[in-house]
């Protein structure tokens, strides 16, 4: 355990500091066509018409794809945890999104690839776009997904549910009823270094895609899916990342590039601009939470009934999995023993949403957290004693019922309290995560307590 | 058009109006300067021209005619960095790396017109530089040890 503490050397930091570590776009490979794609200019339309004839007889362009060069166009990128497809790679009669990928085309440099986009003939039929996710569950909700207005495929519920306790019995007891409603905005991962991906078509046929994924193996699998080919025709190099933040999990840009270097026979390069980055590539979700919960005039929170609405964007992607996680976070780092939670996956016209650091986790941090200073508001309470009181401890159950062995939320409100100078009662100051007892464990917590599980391999995690 | 790359001459032949980062990226595979927005924004391109911090995705070919090129292959290599790319290093302030050849340059500009440049004026000297990572403090942390280590 040297390592722990000790300033280390970055295994990269020479490379970096010296212009030596290899981003995809600094790969060279000779005879490389650089790559555009024709984007929707709607948030919803039907597509008439598309001729891509003029653009193919472009002196230059050596190759365009649609949605027809696609050997299985519509894959859902969670498809191996049993999450059906939904968005086409390409698309087929109808765009969802504004800069939604219709065509791409490979050309000899950006210029030309750009003026052969431009030569693309498409006509649209417009479509009024939906936006508020609050109003999908509306009779005149615009029909924007197969699906209707949000996923359905949670079992055999259209959202993601989590049910604890006696909810009711709760709100019965309770001295007063704190409610909120949250609703943290979307964000743009925003590396400094765009989605860029580069294919070499090689002579035993396999492909060698340069890829700036943060998921390797996850993005194999979806070329594969798309290309209806085995994962040993794939060669991924990458791990090198220009930044990330979650905005290089879903497959944006390698799957594309793909088809157009087996259609050109040549290897192909598609780097997007500044531009596409921001307007185009997926995003944080927005979010809208609404809280209420069942609160004793001393301090204890009995119960919580939640709803939250998740904005999917266009198509599923990762939303359910992200709504999953979020459910299973909803009372945050503190024990309540009776809850009643709905999450639902909200389609909308906006661009599809994804993963971002803590995905699904930190909008309900943000609701919890916020929530909680409300509380202590409301009832006159300070706001740390409220969270110490509240407190996960060892033997306390989640939501999804799994018995804590070692929560952390004592020490880390007493370590902040210390760093900002912030003076607590001495019963406060002393408090640990032990099992609850005594004042500590009031009859309403009594029926939630567990036994967390023995390891059985001597307690090694 | 010739230009002095890192002490090199170079005869160039992309059009006159190709940005100075395409030409050293495409024409002449010099790598370090970094395609981030190609709008003057991200500060991931800078270079050194005639010693000067400039974007080179803003600067067509035909405006720099005869200049003298440093981009960050030009400073010190692996086992002799300069004080900047080895205060980069020491200090973590590369964490993807995508940025790091611009704020090099901007901190090594900024260091040899001002060698006792305070905090204040590093602040300036690497400001519209944008980093994703590090929340920039490791990078001020690192210009500031640059600025007091001997030259």
């Amino acid at each position: 355990m040297k390592a722990v503490g000790a300033r280390l050397p970055r295994y990269d930091g020479v490379a970096h500091v010296t212009g030596q570590t290899q981003y995809v776009d600094d790969i060279r490979v000779r005879g490389t066509l650089w790559t555009k794609a024709l984007r929707s200019p709607h948030a919803n339309a039907a597509i008439k018409r598309l001729d891509t004839s003029k653009a193919e007889a472009l002196s230059g362009v050596y190759a365009i794809v649609t949605h027809k060069d696609v050997p299985h166009n519509v894959y859902g990128h969670l498809e191996a945890l049993g999450i059906p497809a939904d968005e086409p790679l390409l698309a087929v009669d109808e765009v969802r999104y504004k800069g939604q990928p219709i065509a791409a085309v490979a050309a000899v440099d950006e210029d030309t690839a750009r003026e052969a986009v431009d030569l693309i003939e498409i006509e649209y039929e417009e479509r009024a776009a939906f936006f508020d996710i609050r109003k999908a569950m509306d009779p005149d909700w615009p029909n924007i997904h197969q699906w209707g207005p949000v996923y359905p495929h949670f079992g055999s519920y259209n959202h993601r549910r989590v049910r604890k306790g006696d909810i009711d019995a709760a709100f019965e007891r309770a001295d007063t009823i704190v409610e909120g409603v949250y609703r943290p905005q979307a964000i743009e991962h925003c590396p400094i270094e765009p989605q860029t991906a580069l294919v070499v078509p090689e002579a035993n046929g396999r492909l060698t895609i340069y890829s700036c994924t943060q998921a390797m193996y996850f993005s194999m699998g979806v070329v594969a899916a798309h290309l209806q080919w085995p994962l040993n025709k794939l060669k991924f190099v990458g791990g090198t990342v220009g930044g990330g933040f979650g905005g290089k999990v879903d497959t944006a840009s390698e799957t594309i590039s793909a088809l157009l270097a087996l259609k050109a026979k040549r290897p192909v390069k598609w780097r997007w601009t500044r531009e596409e980055e921001f307007l185009v590539s997926s995003t944080r979700a927005p979010w809208h939470m609404e809280l209420a919960d069942a609160v004793t005039s001393d301090g204890w929170i009995l119960g919580r009934r939640m709803t939250t609405l998740h904005d999917a964007g266009a198509y599923a992607r990762f939303s359910p999995y992200g709504v999953t996680k979020h459910a299973f976070h909803h009372t945050g780092a503190y024990t309540i023993p009776n809850v009643h939670f709905d999450g639902f996956v909200v389609f909308s016209n906006r661009v599809p949403t994804t993963a971002m650091r803590g995905f699904g986790v930190t909008s309900v941090s943000f609701a919890v957290e916020t929530h909680m200073n409300r509380i202590a508001e409301v009832l006159g309470i300070d706001p740390l004693q409220l969270r110490l009181k509240n407190a996960n401890r060892i033997g306390d159950t989640t939501p999804n019922r799994v018995v804590l062995k070692d929560p952390s939320t004592v020490p880390v409100v007493l370590a902040a309290a210390d760093r900002v100078g912030y003076d607590l009662p001495a019963e406060y100051k002393s408090m640990t995560n032990a099992r609850r007892s005594g004042d500590l464990l009031p009859e309403h917590l009594v029926a939630q307590l567990g036994e967390p599980e023995h390891s059985s391999n001597g307690g090694g995690r | 058009m010739r230009l002095t790359v890192n002490g090199e001459q170079h005869d160039l032949h992309s059009p006159p109006l190709t940005s100075l980062l395409t030409a050293l990226r495409e024409e002449l595979d010099i790598t370090s300067p970094k395609a981030g927005c190609h709008q003057g924004g991200c500060g991931a391109c800078t270079v050194l021209v005639d010693g000067e911090a400039r974007r080179s995705c803003l600067l067509p070919l035909a405006a720099v005619d005869g200049a003298a090129i440093t981009t960050l292959e030009g400073l010190g290599a692996a086992d002799d960095l300069s004080n900047v790319q080895a205060a980069f290093d020491e200090h973590y302030a590369a964490q993807c790396g995508f940025c790091t050849s611009g704020f090099i340059m901007a901190a090594t500009a900024l260091i040899d017109r001002t060698p006792k440049a305070s905090r204040e004026e590093i602040l300036a000297g690497l400001s519209g530089h944008v980093c994703r990572c590090t929340g920039y403090i490791k990078i001020v942390s690192a210009v500031e040890a640059a600025v007091g280590s001997p030259a």
